[in-house]
């Protein structure tokens, strides 16, 4: 053997060492993420009684979602060898006022944002760089500030005769705190990276700028203002602070899964089926909208 | 293009004022609250009372009580250092494991692709719910981390130092196989890191994919051919180039670190003995569970926007300072 293929050889060899570690580094970092996600859907479908065991070996049961969707009486009659204890409500109507709650946020902040956001990407006006900047920082005031005084004003203003505390309407409100100025800085970038030559034209055919704005260039961004919504969704279907706070005993789904815990501690295999229909929804929407969920977090800081 | 000056404002307006209403209003309640005594449990005396005669100020009812006893308060203080320990573990934790997943899957490949897309996972997971499945998983009997965390890690390494201890020099106490991960105070805050960084690092390592796909090739290439080994090429060019990018997510965790509740409340319940009590959750507890003092509440949230405003005045001159 030459001092030639020696040296090959173990360069090769340095090669191989180098993919299985980085095959390994992968399998760790999959293993990571995916372990806690996996470990829920796995116990969501165990039987009550394996449900406290890392076992792997069960005969899959849809028990659980049952139980959720039932009312406690009907639980504690089931009647297992286990005692159940004081556990569970009928989880349907938290999955409807999440619903409510999140659809309605959007239905609200989305118009209100593209209608901002088309101003501030098309318009230089007095100041809109400022406040652009100030639409960000709002962001980083923490929700609890925001919670103290709307519980207070809320525990004291009545709609149809019922205090807007503990209401779905006092939650939207509250959630257009956080939902609305992601909105804006989100589709800002997608008009952004609209050309605006389209409009141009539009405006020497003598189109007006409402014109503009609702013929030409609101059915372009359509894709933009659709993620935007879909992220929208998401943060306010997955917020807890102003849910517990605000929301209280109307209880949305994040809420709810507290209700899962009674006098024997937490029922973990209902909380894993609640925490399953908590999260299956928001993880197709995750995935619809995965290349733009940087952009949004970081309202568009890191490119 | 278009002058009509007035249009811009009509759009922006609406927006304008929601948010606005929603976030300066309470803003400046709670700054107001803040000055007065205040409990749920009373109908609060406000300084500034509208009557038949006018507005009357009622300079006496106005002082800075909440704010002195909050710097004597022993539970404000832990709530201050657990919020500090918090955050400085897990943004640590967050952007390192994130730039390291970030370098791994950079390249292509079909297992790096499918991590790639698997990054967003965490990201459908609301942190409620995280902070509930991790409490599951570390519980002491039937947790699938504390089974792996014994197996994995503690037996090894349990292994290696009794073959240390068989040599006559020195005497290394075992590692226990039955830690009580949110039993102990050290561990429950540190799990309560790890939970926040499971949740942020993927999501961290996507901006980083995404700052290291817009760096040169070429540059690297140049590297190479001068002959630095991927360490030096890691340390010496990738680093550099991401600072700007590191420094602004770092602010930007260090941010939603210091906003965090919710891990808190499904995970932890701020104990063992308050050793996970943070600024939030001790907010929550005085303003809305326990002494329900809305007064004490306002001012403690007033220091944590204190805090906050410097961290995001920091953010926003990075952010503009990049270009």
């Amino acid at each position: 053997m030459t001092a030639n293929t020696i040296g090959q050889n173990q360069s090769s060899l340095r090669l191989t060492t180098l993919k299985v570690l980085e095959t390994l580094a992968l399998l760790l970092i999959i293993a990571f993420i995916v372990l806690p996600i996996l470990w829920l859907a796995i116990t969501a479908i165990k039987p009550q009684e394996k449900a406290y065991s890392t076992t792997l070996i069960f005969s899959p049961t849809l028990e659980n979602f049952e139980i959720i969707f039932s009312d406690t009486s009907v639980i504690i009659n089931k009647g297992t060898d286990r005692e159940r204890g004081e556990v569970g409500r009928n989880m349907f109507p938290s999955v409807l006022n999440s619903i409510v709650v999140s659809g309605a946020t959007i239905l609200i902040a989305i118009p209100l944002a593209t209608l901002a956001a088309y101003a501030f990407s098309r318009y230089s006006f007095l100041g809109n760089s400022v406040l652009l900047v100030w639409i960000l920082t709002t962001q980083f005031i923490p929700a609890i500030v925001v919670a103290i005084p709307f519980f207070t004003l809320f525990r004291t203003i009545e709609v149809f005769g019922k205090p807007l505390l503990g209401t779905q309407l006092g939650l939207i409100i509250v959630n257009m705190s956080i939902v609305l100025p992601y909105a804006i800085w989100m589709i800002k970038g997608f008009v952004d990276a609209l050309p605006g030559e389209i409009e141009e034209a539009a405006f020497v055919d003598g189109c007006n700028d409402f014109q503009i704005l609702f013929f030409i260039s609101l059915p372009l961004i359509r894709p933009g203002v659709l993620v935007a919504s879909v992220f929208a969704f998401i943060m306010s279907w997955n917020e807890f602070l102003f849910a517990l706070i605000i929301g209280r005993e109307m209880r949305t789904m994040q809420v709810a899964l507290m209700t899962t815990s009674g006098a024997r501690g937490i029922m973990w295999e209902q909380m894993a089926a609640a925490g399953l229909v908590v999260m299956i929804p928001i993880f197709f929407l995750a995935m619809f909208i995965r290349k733009n969920v940087v952009d949004g977090l970081t309202m568009g800081a890191v490119k | 293009m278009r002058k009509k000056r007035w249009v811009p404002w009509v759009l922006v307006g609406p927006a304008l004022l929601v948010i606005v209403l929603t976030t300066i209003y309470p803003l400046l309640a709670a700054l107001y609250f803040s000055f007065h005594k205040y409990n749920l449990r009373r109908p609060p005396q406000f300084a500034i009372q509208i009557g038949e005669n006018g507005i009357h100020i009622d300079w006496s009812l106005l002082s800075l009580n909440n704010y002195t006893l909050a710097f004597s308060d022993s539970r404000f203080i832990n709530s201050l250092q657990v919020t500090f320990w918090f955050t400085v573990i897990s943004v640590a934790l967050s952007v390192i494991i994130g730039l390291f997943i970030a370098v791994v899957v950079q390249k292509g490949g079909r297992l790096h692709t499918l991590t790639k897309v698997l990054l967003i996972f965490p990201f459908a997971v609301s942190p409620a719910l995280k902070g509930y499945s991790w409490r599951f998983m570390l519980n002491e009997n039937y947790g699938i981390y504390d089974l792996l965390i014994d197996q994995l890690i503690v037996r090894p390494i349990n292994a290696l130092l009794s073959i240390i201890n068989a040599l006559p020099i020195v005497e290394i106490p075992l590692i226990s196989e039955s830690i009580v991960w949110l039993g102990d105070k050290f561990w429950a805050l540190f799990m309560l890191a790890m939970s926040e960084t499971w949740g942020w690092a993927p999501l961290i390592a996507l901006m980083f994919v995404g700052a290291l796909g817009s760096i040169d090739e070429q540059i690297f290439e140049a590297a190479r051919i001068d002959g630095a080994n991927r360490l030096q090429i890691f340390f010496r060019v990738t680093l550099p180039l991401l600072r700007p990018v590191i420094l602004i997510v770092t602010m930007l965790k260090t941010i939603f670190s210091l906003k965090m509740f919710d891990q808190v409340v499904t995970m932890t319940g701020g104990g063992p003995v308050r050793a996970t009590q943070t600024i939030n959750y001790y907010i929550h507890q005085i303003g809305f569970v326990r002494s329900l003092d809305i007064g004490y509440a306002s001012a403690m949230s007033y220091i944590l926007v204190v805090v906050l405003t410097i961290c995001a005045a920091l953010y926003v001159s990075l952010v503009l300072n990049r270009d």
